[in-house]
């Protein structure tokens, strides 16, 4: 899935957009940053605005400084996450026939405060830190199960071996899915979370193909609970109301959607980044403590997801006339290398005095995961530090990726000795 | 030393907690607990360190005490 040739045609500039303000990215399809995301990332922070309109994918804003992306995610009456507003899908739902499935939507990820407030609150209760911490020892025996079937071999394609499965085996864990129908989970991800095809449709196919997989468990936990999220959810209740199914199917959605795609990525940039930094490698199995502070490190330095808003009322901002309904990114890859808030802002450092990143994002939407990413994430750099030798990347087959609101790792081969 | 915490503009991420539990009280579902904290002497530094953690940017040192 390289969709790499092809630029979206420009549109038209609207008049309040003043030259100056313009500059030419496709954040799917820019060939410099397909080719190397964050090479083209650091380019754009230092010779792009701070914020622009790009007149690709229909013509959007891009919000590049840390500054800016900091004050437009807290402020959600001028920057709202209703790319389609909720009463307008309340309508579309209206008008289907009866019998028609529940389409599931991602919530809260798509819902303004207040009522995001009563869909995220009984998931943080889920995904409190101290449940998270419960999941360390499962999550270290799975890295290691995928990590000991390649130690041997001296190569490997991490993102198939080891950065796509773990994230996927530790959610069904997590929810309590069964193990055996992992492969349709991976199939799903691998396919369809990357497709960057906006066709709502398609995009409709795709959740309703999620919750039909996990429906026999959800309704069978709702009669025999067990330890496990989906059977916590089942007992929480929101906004004092019981949880539904259709619920459930929501939360089901979101977690597939936000939880593993994201998680892999991000695997597969730190593992790329200590494939290239030998000095590190050295440093960390020297010093295994020091990982927590290196993922941290790693996270800002490759940070990879772009969340869209829609503008949510005339206004100004950062000395740019905005209107109620366009689109506009935050580009946080940018904000986290923003050299205004990080000195040197592209080496990884772990000395650094500031690594409080963004690349879970800021305000109320602000990642609900995060704390499982980053248990995650830190395992997997333990144990393929404590697993392999010192790894490469192959040169023969340099990393490839692919780019949206995710940048994504496609393809990452590494060889060590074995 | 005396912090005061934003407390309603918690997204409950707990990079505070993860300096120190034990200055930085979290409820059950991994919130931010208190709205103040006095730090006990000799507990400036961590004080500082999870004040800087935060992302959000919302645990204020009020008093610098000593
Ligand atoms: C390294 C991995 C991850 C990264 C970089 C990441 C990043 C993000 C970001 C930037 C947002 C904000 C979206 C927005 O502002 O519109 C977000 C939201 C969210 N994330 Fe994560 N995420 C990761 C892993 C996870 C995991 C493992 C889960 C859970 C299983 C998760 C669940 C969520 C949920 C539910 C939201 C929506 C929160 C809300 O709207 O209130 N994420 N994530
Ligand atoms: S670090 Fe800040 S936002 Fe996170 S839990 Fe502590 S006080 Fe709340």
């Amino acid at each position: 899935m390289t969709g790499a040739a092809t630029l979206s045609p420009a549109v038209p500039k609207p008049a309040h957009v003043p030259d100056a303000a313009v500059y030419d990215f496709d954040m799917f399809a820019d060939p410099a940053y397909v080719a190397d995301p964050h090479k083209r990332v650091m380019d754009l922070v230092q010779n792009a605005p701070r914020v622009f309109w790009t007149p690709r994918n229909g013509g959007h804003w891009m919000l590049m400084s840390h500054a800016a992306i900091f004050n437009a995610a807290r402020d959600i009456e001028a920057f709202s996450s209703e790319i389609v507003p909720q009463s307008q899908i309340k309508a579309m739902v209206a008008r289907l026939p009866p019998g028609t499935p529940h389409i599931p939507q991602p919530l809260p990820i798509n819902i303004d405060p207040p009522d995001h407030t009563k869909y995220r609150a009984p998931l943080n209760r889920v995904f409190s830190p101290k449940a998270i911490n419960a999941l360390k020892n499962d999550i270290r025996a799975l890295a290691n199960q995928l990590l000991d079937r390649v130690a041997d071999k001296g190569r490997c394609e991490f993102m198939t071996e080891v950065a796509e499965p773990l994230p996927v085996q530790v959610f069904l864990k997590m929810l309590g899915l069964p193990l055996e129908r992992q492969e349709e989970y991976r199939a799903i991800v691998k396919d369809h979370l990357s497709d960057p095809d906006p066709d709502p449709k398609n995009v409709m196919k795709k959740l309703l193909h999620i919750t039909a997989i996990m429906r026999d468990t959800m309704l069978e936990r709702r009669e025999n609970p067990r330890d496990d999220i989906i059977s916590l959810l089942w007992k929480t209740e929101i906004d004092g109301k019981p949880t539904t199914m259709d619920d459930m199917e929501n939360y089901g959605v979101v977690l597939f959607i936000a939880g593993l795609d994201t998680v892999m990525n991000g695997i597969g940039h730190g593992v790329r980044h200590l494939a290239m930094d030998l000095p590190l490698q050295d440093q960390l199995r020297q010093n295994p403590q020091l990982v927590a502070e290196a993922t941290e490190e790693i996270l800002r330095r490759y940070t990879f997801t772009v969340p869209p808003r829609v503008v949510g009322k005339d206004m100004e901002f950062e000395g740019l006339q905005m209107k109620k309904g366009e689109r506009a990114m935050l580009f946080l890859p940018a904000a986290d290398l923003d050299p205004k808030e990080y000195a040197n802002s592209e080496s990884v450092d772990l000395k650094r005095e500031n690594k409080v990143h963004i690349a879970f994002n800021a305000g109320p939407h602000r990642c609900l995961g995060s704390h499982l990413a980053r248990v995650e994430l830190q395992i997997v750099y333990e144990q393929v530090l404590a697993r392999l030798p010192q790894f490469r990347l192959d040169p023969e087959h340099p990393p490839t990726f692919h780019c949206g609101h995710i940048i994504g790792v496609d393809s990452l081969h590494l060889t060590w000795n074995s | 030393m005396k912090l005061r915490i934003d407390k309603a503009k918690c997204v409950g991420n707990a990079r505070c907690a993860a300096v120190s539990e034990e200055l930085f009280p979290l409820d059950e579902d991994g919130y931010i607990a208190v709205e103040q904290i006095d730090v006990p002497a000799g507990k400036e530094g961590l004080a500082r360190r999870g004040a800087r953690a935060c992302p959000e940017r919302i645990i204020i040192i009020e008093d610098e005490g000593q």
